[in-house]
Parts: structure tokens; C-alpha cells; sequence
């Protein structure tokens, strides 16, 4: 195993229009360390984790594997991608479907020339371990999805590469499958220990198996950090979006009071010590709501909203409010039988409140609407047009 | 693993990977050039003959008295065969997809008529329509209003019945197009039209159709091409009564003696503008192909209930296409000599008898055997690789572009041409391969690029690129990766490409009667030879022989490539 360093890493797409699919990258994975790269759809992950193969060619930049370079444009070294030492675990599997189980685990071993390997008994040790045992003599097209990736995983690992690279590949699973497969990764990497580089676009399973996390935007690394960190800290507003901060409020500081889409908030002030347009990022679970006429406890700032839809979720409820333009979304308890917060419908006026401390500030990000598409966040018309006037 | 003890091996990585990034393009460069001197040297020789001295080659071809009327006749036949292929096609095609599900099996009956050879099918036909001794016209005479005929009442040697017979071959052309069209409309695309509120026809009219449009327009350059190209039916029926298009003269200019390839090159120069023409329309007309995108869940399935007359109309295609002159064909085989009275007492195995003892017929059914396969056997991998360029063999959009075009060029090239081109070049240095089976080879490897290429191209793209790009990161190398997951994941489509490419082959004429010589003949040629001596029973056997090569062949293709084999067809 190998530490792994990518180094002012650009591709660019002759396409139409052309693109920089990746800008600049920089990465240094340790040995035995589980990268992830995260980010929407069209942000370069998945490309970068291509050049990390060979499949892709980039334009210009280094990665070398431990002390061989792989590829070095400036020196225009380019190994290919079976002479790299790598498994990788695709999206779609990618299982042949012409050969058993068996053969497809045991093919990076005979394209390997590992013969000690295929003596040993490796292919049926790997099968063991991600539980494919009994399947080792059917053809791929007889197993389920979930079974599938299991074999495709068992292939990735098998030679035991230097770096096993996997492209998103739980998205084409059903959730509890997800969720399983997932746990099954998981404990492989602590067993194993191999050097990954993995792809998603989904943050669960990002904080979950990550050790290091890069949040890509636009083919460029927006935050590199632990899970925990990038969680709890996130360095930037796009960041922040990305992991489920997706409420934004804008806020100014007019004539001594805190002002967000005309209304004066109340309660415990927002403290920053600019006076320019912020943006307050908040996830829904960090809201709450009251009745009007309950008073909130005095840590938390407050603002008076209409409701515009509730959505019952089992222990909670999902409920999208109004103040002003900009639409907020609460995950509040669904609370005892007959409470009222079961019975919040439409057109009902509430109060909404949070704790400053659980919010993130940031200068409001003009080029924030555009990701927003991306991310898939709901955002509506109005705050498009607000965050235009908070560009200002 | 050690990775310490691992040196810093960077020059040594530096020179290899850049000879290799060198030797790549290279390797490319040399496997194009040599495409690009079998498909275009004989093209370039053709014209060079035709500019000599002062373009004489135009001059001849174009001041001799009837020319005018040649290109007319070219054209009429282009577009009136294509006109009845299209309206045939396209109505088989959608009966075929109205069927009820017991008779499925019917949809493969409108491609039958490729397996019966041209030239047999052709013949096959002067059996029946020939004014005196045809048998169909023998038995019209029976009918009280025309019983005073001694001849009559059709007439297969004039112009709309060789455009009739034309049609017919050529919509077996246009319906595989429109079924694979139709194969790619998804259900609910129709059900979205239908609960939306439109009849039956309505769908037909406002979805379907339109979304044919490509499909049409493709299939329809397609046969196009193949009516300004046409060659048998003009030469075998056209001759007596002085009926010519460019091929036929072309023809003719190569038999003169001493041969005259400028007036015959300069002949072909129309019909390779015609082909310019017909492909710029065809682009043009597509526009953005992504507008046709229909992907999506269901298969395609006609609104409203599968219908028994769908069923009748196949048949009677098939009866009138196929069953008539193939016997016609079966009873002059069996008799002694070819007249409109049959007389089953006769009927005799004399001529199947004469065939096999003629060394000339045996070693010509030999030689189209052997070509064939050995062509499809060589052209199978060219188009392999030409079609790996052209999916994703370079970053060089230029080379992509270069081999995209050589292998598209002998579909717009008339055969006929290619044969001139192929006699010009092989006689000449620096290859003399005249006289011997290669040159009937080489102009067999280049007719069928385009089909070997296409084929092959279109199974690499719904193969995906993750098959090949998984075996690469497990460690394979290009050719062990394609060797190994490729080539056994393509069994089907290679099984189908060849099993079409060789029924094209044992079939083919047109290039064939150029490039024969009086030692090598093929079945074609030969069955050519004694209809123009006026054998005919010998040539009705020989052309049910050639028909049944041909199904050997198909079937010999469907065991190796699985049934898909033969929807690929």
C-alpha cells in the first residue's frame, strides 16, 4: 500500500461548449486512508476519480503512487490503466456477463499474473468475505443487484491493488440495500485496511465511511477535512448547502436590529461583527416552531411565519413555512396525540425560532442560486430574486 | 506492499511511454492508409484515366448519341423503385408489428427475398413476365378479354417493369430499416397519445410517422443509392430492348475491347455525385438527431388489436415477392427447355445432373464459397478495429473522422464501379493480382466495410464502455481486454454481421462480372454467362443452387451466433 498524491490535477473536455471538469485538483491520501470526493452531479468527482485509473487522460498535472508516478504530464508519463495496480468498483458493476462469479473475481488475478494468489485460494476468501461464497459457479445475470455489487466489490479487492477506487457505487441499490452494502464497506476497509478513493453524491454515505472528505464544486476542491468538520464547521455557504444546511436566510444589520426579508427578528440577536448581507445557513431539524403567544426560550432568535404545507413523517412532521419571500423548511416532533403541532396546516401563523449557535453565517454568496439547481435544493423564485438584491 | 524498495523509475517510464504514445497514432495512421489504398486507389486510378489526354474519357462518355437518355432512365428507376420500396416497406413493416402473436413468425417473411439472390430473383422473374413464353403471362392469356394475345399482356423487358422489379427487391431494404425504426418507439409513447385523445390513425400519423422520420429518411438514402446503383435487373432484362442506365453502360464500355476505362470512369463520376448528393440531403434532413431520441421502458406496440389481415397481406407480399419467381424457377430447372406450356410428365434432374459434371459451374460455386468466407473472415476484424477508431481509438477527431468516412464510402459507390476500379488497379502494378481469386477478395473486403464496420459499431455502443474499462483496471492490457470481454460479449452481433455479409457475397454480381476472369468465376458470373447464351433451365438450377448456398450459410450463422443472428439481418 501506498500514500497516493495528485498534484495540480486539469482536465479539460473538448466538447461543446469545452469544459474544465477538473481545475487544479490537489490530494494527498495516506496509506490505508478512505477518501471521499462529494459533490453534486457534474462536479468533476467522478472524472477525477477516472484519471486516478488511467481511464481518463487529463490535460495536465501529476499523480503519482507511492514512489512511482503514474502520470506526469510535463514529463508525459501516462502508465496505463493495468499497468497502475488499482480495483475499481463501478456504478453499473460492470460485471462480464459471459463469465461464472468465479472467473470474474479471479480475472485481476490471471490479468495480474498473480498465480500465488489464484493457488492460495484468494478468489474463494474474497467471495467469503463479502458473503458471496455459495454464488462462486452462477453467471452474473442470475443474481440480485445487491448480490452484484457484492461480486464487483469482491473483484475490486481481490488482487489486493494498491488503491481500490469505487464510483458511486451504491446509488443503483435500493435504501435498505444501501444502507447494508454501506455497513458492509465499512467494516472491509477497518478488516483490510486498503488505500479508497470513493465517489458519491450522497452525504450519508459520505460522513459514514469517509475518513477524509473533499466537497467538489466546479472540478474544484471547495473543503478537504474530516467528516466532522466538514459537518460541523462547513467552510463555505456551498458546503454548508451540500450537507443539509438547506435553509437560507438573508439577513442585514439596519439601524442597530437584525432585519431578514422585512421583518425585524426578535429574541437573541445574531452576533457577527460585520454590517454587510449575510446568509444564515440552518438545517430543518435546527428549527423550531410555536404556537403564537408561546414564548421561546430567550437563547433563540426568533421570527413570526406562515405556514405552507405540513407533510406527516411518523415521530416527525415536515413542515415548509413562509416569512416574507423566503421559504423555510422545520422538522419538528410530531409530538403526543393531540398536540398541536399534528394539526398545523396551511395558512396557520407561527413562530419560528433557532439557536444562533446552530446556525452557519456567510457573506451572501451571489453564485449561490446556480449550485442550488445543481444540489437539487428547493428554492424558490423569490429567493432567487433575493439573493440578486443581496449581490448588491 | 514494498513500496520503498520500489525505484524511482521516471526516464525509463518517460521514453517507453512516449514511444508508445507515439506508436499509437502511428499504428492508426498505417491501418488507415492501407484502407485508404483499397478503398480510394481504385476510385483515383478510374478518374485519372478518365482526365487523360484532355478529359477524352468525358468527352466520349458524354457526346455519345443516348446519353441523355441513359441518366433519365437512371433516375426514373432510382426514384420510382424507391417510391414503391418506401410505401411497401413502411406498410409491411407495420403489419408485420400488427400481427397476432401466434404468427410472429411471419414478420421474418419480407426479408426473404435478400436470401434469394438478385440475379436469381431477377430471372426468376423473366419466367413468369417474358411477353411469349412467360408463365404468367401464359395463364393472364387464358382470361376471356385478353385470349386473343399471342404474346403479352406484360412486358418485363420496358422501363416500369424492371422499376417494378427493382421495388420489390428494394423493399426488403426499407422494411428491416422501418422494424428496427418501430423497435425503438416505446409503448407509452403511443399510449401518451392515445389517452391524450387520438385515434389509431391519428397516433400513426402524428406520432409514429413523425417519429420515423429519421428511420425513413436513413433507409430511404439507403435505397436510393442502391436504385441509381442498380445493375442486375437493367443489364439482365434491360438489354434486348435497348433499355440503358449508367451501370449497364459502364458495363458495356468495360467488355469493348480494347476495354475503355475512361468513358467508364467518367460515366461513374455521375453516380458518385448522385451519392454526394444523396448524403449531404440525408444530413441535412436529420438535422439534430437528439430531437429522436425515443428510449424508454415498453417495446413498441401498435394501438388498437392485432389483426388477421396483417397476417394476409405479409403472405400475399411474400407469394407475389418470393413464391412466384423462385417457381418459376424450380419448374424451369426441371425441364428440358423453357416454354409456357408445363408439362409435369417431363419434368426431369438432368440439368442438376449437368451442373455437377460441368467442372466450370462446380469450381464457381467453389470460388464464391471460399471468397466469401475468407472475405468475411478478413473484413470482420478490419471493421473492428475501424469501428474501435471511430467509437474511441484516438484522441485525434481528424483520424476519427478519416475512418468513419473510408469505411461509409462503398455504400455510396455503385459495385459496379468498384469492380472497374478493382480490374484497373489489380492488372496494373505494383500489385498483379488479376486472373486470381485475391482480386475477387479484395473487392469483396471493400464492399463490405460499411456492413462489417456499421454492425460492429453499433453492438461496441450498446455494449458500453464499462465492460472493457473494468477488464483495463483489473489489469488487462487493449488487446487482452478486448479479446477476452469484447469479442465473446459481441458473439451474436459478430454471428449476424457475417451471416449478412456473406449472404451479400455469395450474391454479389455486379463487381464480380468486372474482376472475373475467364479461370475464376463465381456463381453469378457463371449463371450470367449461360443466361446470355439462352440455357435457361441451366440457369434456373444454378440459380436455386445459389439460393441455397446462400441458406446454408444463414443457417451455419444462426447455430454459431445464436438466433439474434438473425434479427440482425
Amino acid at each position: 500500500m501506498s500514500r497516493v498524491v495528485i498534484d495540480g490535477l486539469v482536465k479539460h473536455f473538448h466538447g461543446n461548449p469545452p469544459t474544465k471538469a477538473v481545475d487544479d485538483l490537489g490530494l494527498e491520501i495516506d496509506q490505508g486512508e478512505f477518501l471521499i470526493l462529494l459533490g453534486p452531479s457534474g462536479c468533476g468527482k467522478t472524472t477525477a476519480l477516472r484519471c486516478l485509473a488511467g481511464l481518463e487522460t487529463p490535460s495536465a498535472g501529476r499523480i503519482s503512487f507511492g514512489d512511482t508516478t503514474v502520470f506526469d504530464a510535463s514529463r508525459r508519463v501516462n502508465l496505463s490503466p493495468d499497468k497502475r495496480n488499482v480495483g475499481m468498483v463501478f456504478q453499473s458493476y460492470a460485471l462480464w456477463p459471459h463469465m461464472t462469479v468465479r472467473k470474474n473475481i479471479a480475472y485481476p488475478l490471471r490479468a495480474r499474473k498473480l498465480r500465488q494468489g489464484l493457488k492460495a485460494g484468494w478468489v474463494e476468501e474474497t467471495a467469503a468475505l463479502v458473503d458471496c461464497g455459495p454464488l462462486l459457479d452462477r453467471y452474473p445475470a442470475q443474481l440480485s443487484g445487491g448480490q452484484q455489487q457484492r461480486v464487483a466489490l469482491a473483484r475490486g479487492l481481490v488482487a489486493r491493488p494498491e488503491l481500490v477506487l469505487f464510483d458511486e457505487p451504491l446509488s443503483n441499490l435500493d435504501a435498505r440495500l444501501r444502507d447494508q452494502v454501506r455497513a458492509e464497506i465499512h467494516e472491509l476497509h477497518t478488516r483490510l485496511g486498503f488505500t479508497a478513493v470513493f465517489v458519491t453524491h450522497d452525504q450519508s454515505e459520505a460522513l459514514a465511511l469517509g475518513d477524509r472528505l473533499a466537497v467538489m464544486r466546479h472540478g474544484r476542491i471547495e473543503q478537504y477535512d474530516t467528516p466532522e468538520s466538514i459537518y460541523e464547521q462547513p467552510a463555505t455557504e456551498y458546503v454548508a448547502a451540500f450537507l443539509g444546511m438547506g435553509n437560507r436566510l438573508v439577513c442585514e444589520y439596519v439601524d442597530g436590529r437584525w432585519v431578514a426579508d422585512g421583518q425585524v427578528l426578535g429574541g437573541a440577536p445574531v452576533q457577527v461583527p460585520t454590517g454587510k448581507a449575510l446568509a444564515v445557513r440552518l438545517r430543518a431539524d435546527d428549527v423550531a416552531l410555536h404556537p403564537v403567544g408561546e414564548d421561546p426560550a430567550p437563547d433563540r432568535t426568533t421570527a413570526s411565519v406562515t405556514v405552507v404545507d405540513a407533510e406527516y413523517a411518523g415521530r416527525h412532521m415536515d413542515v415548509v413555512v413562509v416569512m416574507g419571500t423566503t421559504r423555510l423548511q422545520a422538522r419538528i416532533p410530531t409530538g403526543d396525540v393531540g398536540s398541536w403541532s399534528r394539526r398545523v396546516a396551511p395558512g396557520d401563523r407561527l413562530v419560528a425560532s433557532f439557536r444562533p449557535a446552530d446556525a452557519m453565517l456567510y457573506v451572501a454568496d451571489a453564485d449561490q442560486t446556480a449550485d442550488a439547481e445543481a444540489i437539487g435544493e428547493p428554492m424558490s423564485l423569490t429567493d432567487l430574486a433575493r439573493a440578486e438584491t443581496v449581490e448588491v | 506492499m514494498a513500496t520503498t524498495t520500489v525505484p524511482q523509475v521516471g526516464p525509463a517510464i518517460h521514453t517507453r511511454s512516449l514511444a508508445r504514445s507515439i506508436a499509437k497514432p502511428v499504428g492508426i495512421v498505417l491501418f488507415l492508409g492501407a484502407l485508404a489504398y483499397l478503398v480510394l486507389e481504385p476510385l483515383i486510378r478510374l478518374q485519372s484515366k478518365a482526365f487523360a489526354n484532355g478529359a477524352e474519357g468525358y468527352r466520349t462518355a458524354f457526346t455519345q448519341p443516348g446519353i441523355g437518355d441513359t441518366i433519365l432512365t437512371t433516375v426514373e428507376l432510382a426514384l420510382g423503385s424507391l417510391a414503391i420500396a418506401l410505401v411497401l416497406g413502411t406498410f409491411l413493416a407495420w403489419c408485420a408489428s400488427r400481427l397476432p402473436p401466434r404468427l410472429r413468425i411471419l414478420r421474418v417473411i419480407p426479408v426473404l427475398p435478400i436470401v434469394v439472390p438478385a440475379i436469381a430473383s431477377v430471372v426468376g422473374w423473366a419466367f413468369l413476365l417474358s411477353p411469349r413464353p412467360g408463365y404468367l403471362n401464359a395463364a393472364l392469356r387464358n382470361l376471356p378479354w385478353w385470349s386473343s394475345l399471342d404474346e403479352g399482356p406484360i412486358d418485363i423487358y420496358t422501363v416500369p417493369w424492371i422499376i417494378i422489379i427493382t421495388g420489390i427487391a428494394l423493399t426488403a431494404f426499407v422494411y428491416l430499416f422501418v422494424s428496427a425504426g418501430f423497435e425503438n418507439i416505446s409503448a407509452e409513447q403511443l399510449e401518451a397519445a392515445q389517452v391524450a385523445g387520438s385515434s389509431s390513425w391519428g397516433v400513426f400519423f402524428r406520432v409514429t410517422l413523425p417519429l420515423l422520420r429519421p428511420t425513413l429518411i436513413y433507409g430511404g438514402g439507403i435505397a436510393l443509392l442502391l436504385g441509381l446503383g442498380q445493375f442486375t435487373a437493367p443489364l439482365l432484362l434491360g438489354s434486348t430492348a435497348g433499355v440503358n442506365v449508367i451501370t449497364t453502360d459502364i458495363y458495356r464500355y468495360m467488355s469493348q475491347i480494347p476495354v475503355q476505362y475512361g468513358a467508364a470512369a467518367a460515366l461513374g463520376s455521375t453516380l458518385l455525385v448522385f451519392g454526394v448528393v444523396v448524403v449531404a440531403l440525408q444530413k441535412m434532413l436529420l438535422g439534430n438527431q437528439r430531437r429522436f431520441v425515443t428510449h424508454g421502458g415498453k417495446a413498441f406496440r401498435p394501438p388498437g388489436r392485432p389483426s388477421r389481415w396483417a397476417a394476409v397481406a405479409l403472405v400475399a407480399y411474400t407469394t407475389v415477392a418470393t413464391i412466384l419467381p423462385v417457381g418459376a424457377l424450380i419448374i424451369v430447372s426441371l425441364t428440358r427447355f423453357w416454354s409456357a406450356n408445363i408439362d409435369v410428365s417431363k419434368f426431369t434432374l438432368d440439368n442438376y445432373r449437368e451442373i455437377f459434371d460441368q467442372s466450370n459451374i462446380t469450381d464457381a460455386i467453389y470460388n464464391s464459397v471460399t471468397c466469401s468466407i475468407l472475405a468475411v473472415l478478413i473484413c470482420l476484424p478490419i471493421g473492428f478495429v475501424a469501428a474501435s477508431i471511430v467509437l474511441r481509438g484516438t484522441r485525434h477527431r481528424a483520424l476519427r473522422l478519416a475512418a468513419d468516412f473510408l469505411v461509409s464510402i462503398p455504400l455510396g459507390v455503385p459495385a459496379v464501379l468498384f469492380g472497374a476500379g478493382f480490374l484497373l488497379t489489380y492488372t496494373e502494378g505494383p500489385l498483379v493480382l488479376y486472373g486470381t481469386r485475391w482480386v475477387i477478395i479484395l473487392v469483396y473486403v471493400t464492399l463490405m466495410l460499411p456492413f462489417a464496420t456499421r454492425m460492429q459499431l453499433a453492438a461496441l455502443v450498446s455494449l458500453g464502455d464499462s465492460y472493457v474499462e473494468a477488464a483495463r483496471v483489473s489489469g488487462s492490457g487493449v488487446i487482452e481486454a478486448n479479446l477476452k470481454v469484447v469479442v465473446p460479449l459481441l458473439r451474436s452481433a459478430l454471428g449476424g454481421a457475417a451471416a449478412l455479409m456473406f449472404v451479400l457475397l455469395t450474391h454479389e454480381f455486379a463487381a464480380s462480372v468486372l474482376v472475373r476472369s475467364a479461370t475464376t468465376q463465381v456463381m453469378g458470373t457463371v449463371l450470367f454467362d449461360y443466361w446470355t447464351n439462352g440455357s435457361y433451365p441451366l440457369v434456373a438450377a444454378i440459380a436455386l443452387i445459389m439460393s441455397a448456398v446462400t441458406g446454408l450459410g444463414v443457417l451455419v450463422a444462426i447455430v454459431i451466433g445464436g438466433s439474434k443472428a438473425l434479427s440482425s439481418l
